[in-house]
């Protein structure tokens, strides 16, 4: 027998032995699967995409004439903020924002006459007490906006109240409403984007891409770790099997497993849950391949370099948790501070993530080529480093 | 038991030491195995028998000493002769979701085994180890003494040349461990086997001992050279018709050593026990007593086993009282 079929025959014996192995626990293999659609499902059910109203206290000071009724004050906010009480006393509201029933506290100036008229401005008072930096972003827009809006509705009130119908301004003759003094600009937005995707949607490519990477690190890491706990390694110290071999055939079943999963995923996604495929199925086929080479060699070191099966499942949680927060999947790497973004670029799902939302939503072309690059040479370099370590494991022990 | 190398010796082994940290595991071992020898390496737990065998296989290094498996130095084993080299380990290493045959028909592909020829040597060995019909159970389904067996099979499918194994019968019913050491002496008639095991009783069914004790080789011989050589003479039980004082007997000439498990039974070892017998009925009736019965004496396996720890461990005390004077002259 040659030495090439020689190696044909111990590479494909590690595969089949590692399928044949997977085979023998469908329990563990359908968790797998099962376990990120019901996530999927759990986030498509319970999130509906648009921002609650901020629950808000109104400060209206007793003599400053100001309506006393809280339906008056309703029509505020345009549906960014719900209006939950009106009360003259400042520090009774205080407590309200710190207990958390209202989450913002709107103080009317009680001076609005008297600064006018001495030709000054009035401050109107917001404040919010929001620890998330998503939430207090929002909020502080929802109070610029608030602040727009009601200085609109005073000059507007202002100039009616004096008799004013229309200014003159500009040519001679041409009478200007007063609501166009007050708002001369009119916003006009549009989404020059080719779909405007759910949010559902726009999230399902990140989920298929994190749902990858965590599926191919899990099976890897675990399946290297019970070879040198359980002693098995010993067994191919003594063979005349090589590290490389045994990588190959390890790789080629969890990529074969990985890539079936992909394809039941994908059609998954489409065909039931409408998610929108733009790009062609080929390229969607070479995104998944590299994404998976890439995540195989992540999962295989974890595996090599992890003493145990807890301590290998820790730092595949680990590289999840680090995957959803930094990927992309929830917050754009454009938010993370230097440092934190060589951490994302490092991860496979990174590109992933991007690379998939751009060929499924827009069709490709709106990811620059390096990613895929990137991503080629991180697999090609977890690869040699897997090989170097499983080589060295491998040797007899010093 | 040869200790001089002949260059058809599959294993020698000299001056090997190989210490964890502090510890040392194996304190200069030498010896060789001839070709078609089943050697057993016979120890307790501890005493070094696993690693020396890792050493042998080439999966752990010896700190120390040289050692030579068909010619090559473990550490650097060709492929072919990895492929001529088959090894058992201690634990079950292997796959409890693969059936019987998968997991023999694996251990043969990695040894390069095409698969028309795997297809018969599965079956082979399977047969050899009566486990043919359960070949398609899995093997976390398999009794303990099946799993031995299936790892004695992984062991043998490619035909190896040498074969290692680790405590073949530990957990083992005695019956099971007969018809394992039936196997193991029909395989070395074609091949090299090196079995370690605890048991002494299993010493008897090898063609070589080697007492491994704290890491050193203590002896190294046929059972029967053992068993003779151990109390430097013949064996005799005697059983009196009354009474005696055992002790007495010692001034009859040849004897060397007397114990006396009872007041009518004494066991003795004699220079020459055929010279003796008369003068030790004479000495015998001197005490107003008769013999019953003189015979030869075959001491069990697990006497002298005991019997040479006991001398390796006073030779032991000897060299180390000899060594503390001199190092507190120094």
């Amino acid at each position: 027998m040659s030495s090439l079929a020689k190696i044909l025959t111990r590479v494909t014996a590690v595969t089949l032995k590692e399928l044949r192995e997977l085979a023998r626990r469908p329990a563990a293999i359908a968790s797998l699967m099962l376990g990120p659609l019901i996530v999927v499902a759990l986030f498509g059910l319970g999130y509906s995409g648009t921002h609650r109203p901020f629950d808000a206290v109104i400060v209206v000071p007793a003599d400053a004439g100001y309506p006393a009724d809280i339906e008056t004050y309703r029509q505020l906010g345009t549906g960014a903020i719900h209006v939950v009480r009106i009360t003259p006393d400042a520090e009774d509201a205080h407590r309200l924002l710190r207990s958390g029933e209202a989450r913002l506290l709107i103080a009317l100036p009680n001076d609005l006459r008297a600064r006018l008229e001495h030709g000054e401005q009035a401050s109107l008072v917001v404040e919010w007490n929001e620890m998330d930096p998503v939430q207090a972003g929002i909020a502080q827009a929802t109070a610029v906006g608030l602040v727009q809006e009601v200085n609109r509705q005073l000059l507007k009130t202002a100039l009616t109240s004096l008799g004013i119908e229309t200014v003159s301004v500009g040519s001679p003759g041409v009478k200007i409403p007063a609501e166009v003094v007050a708002s001369p600009l009119k916003l006009e937005a549009r989404n020059t984007a080719p779909a405007s995707p759910t949010f559902v949607a726009f999230f399902a490519p990140a989920i298929l891409a994190l749902v990858l990477q965590h599926l191919a690190i899990t099976l890897t890491a675990l399946s290297m770790i019970r070879e040198r706990t359980s002693g098995a390694m010993d067994l191919y110290r003594v063979s005349p099997v090589q590290g490389l071999e045994l990588l190959v055939g390890k790789y080629l079943a969890y990529g074969v497993l990985t890539l079936v999963i992909a394809g039941f995923l994908v059609a998954l996604l489409t065909v039931p849950l409408n998610i929108p495929l733009v790009g062609d199925r080929l390229a969607l086929s070479r995104l998944v391949l590299l994404l998976t080479f890439a995540s195989l060699g992540l999962g295989l070191l974890i595996s090599l370099v992890a003493d145990s099966e807890r301590q290998a499942v820790q730092l595949a949680m680990l590289v999840l948790l680090a995957s959803m927060f930094f990927s992309g999947f929830i917050l754009p790497i454009d938010e993370f501070r230097e440092p934190v973004r060589y951490v994302a670029y490092a991860l496979p799902v990174t590109y992933g993530v991007a690379l998939f939302q751009d060929l499924m939503l827009r069709g490709g072309g709106g990811v620059p080529v390096w990613y895929e690059v990137a991503l080629l040479a991180i697999g090609v370099v977890l690869f040699v480093l897997t090989a170097t370590r499983l080589r060295a494991t491998m040797r007899a022990t010093a | 038991m040869t200790v001089t190398r002949s260059v058809a010796d599959p294993i020698h082994v000299k001056d090997v030491f190989r210490s964890f940290g502090d510890v040392v595991a194996i304190d200069g071992v030498t010896m060789t195995v001839p070709q078609g020898a089943l050697l057993g390496l016979i120890g307790p737990s501890g005493s070094g028998k696993t690693t020396l065998v890792r050493m042998l296989t080439g999966t752990l290094l010896p700190t120390s000493g040289e050692i030579r498996v068909l010619g090559e130095d473990p550490r650097a084993f060709q492929r072919a002769t990895r492929e001529r080299i088959g090894y058992v380990p201690q634990d079950f290493v292997l796959y409890p979701d693969l059936t019987a045959s998968e997991n023999v028909a694996f251990v043969a592909s990695l040894f390069g085994i095409g698969w028309w020829q795997r297809r018969k040597r599965v079956r082979q060995v399977l047969e050899l180890l009566g486990l043919w019909d359960v070949r398609d159970r899995l093997a976390r389904d398999l009794s303990g003494g099946m799993r031995r067996r299936l790892e004695v099979a992984c062991g043998l499918v490619h035909e190896p040349d040498v074969l290692f194994i680790d405590e073949p019968t530990a957990g083992v019913d005695p019956m099971l461990s007969r018809e394992i050491w039936d196997e193991f002496r029909r395989l070395s008639e074609t091949r090299t086997l090196l079995v370690t095991t605890q048991s002494v009783e299993e010493a008897e069914l090898c063609d070589h001992v080697a007492v491994l004790h704290r890491g050193r080789v203590i002896a190294l011989d046929t059972p029967e050279a053992l068993r003779l050589g151990i109390w430097g003479g013949e064996v005799v039980e005697i059983t009196t018709e009354r009474p005696i004082d055992g002790e007495a007997l010692r001034a009859v000439p040849g004897i060397t050593r007397i114990r006396q498990p009872g007041p009518r039974k004494i066991i003795l070892v004699a220079d020459d026990a055929g010279a003796a017998t008369p003068l030790l009925i004479e000495a015998v009736r001197v005490q107003n007593s008769g013999v019953a019965s003189i015979d030869p004496y075959q001491p069990s396996f697990s006497e002298v086993f005991a019997a040479i720890v006991e001398r390796a461990e006073k030779e032991r005390e000897r060299v180390e009282g000899e060594r503390a004077p001199a190092g507190r002259a120094a």
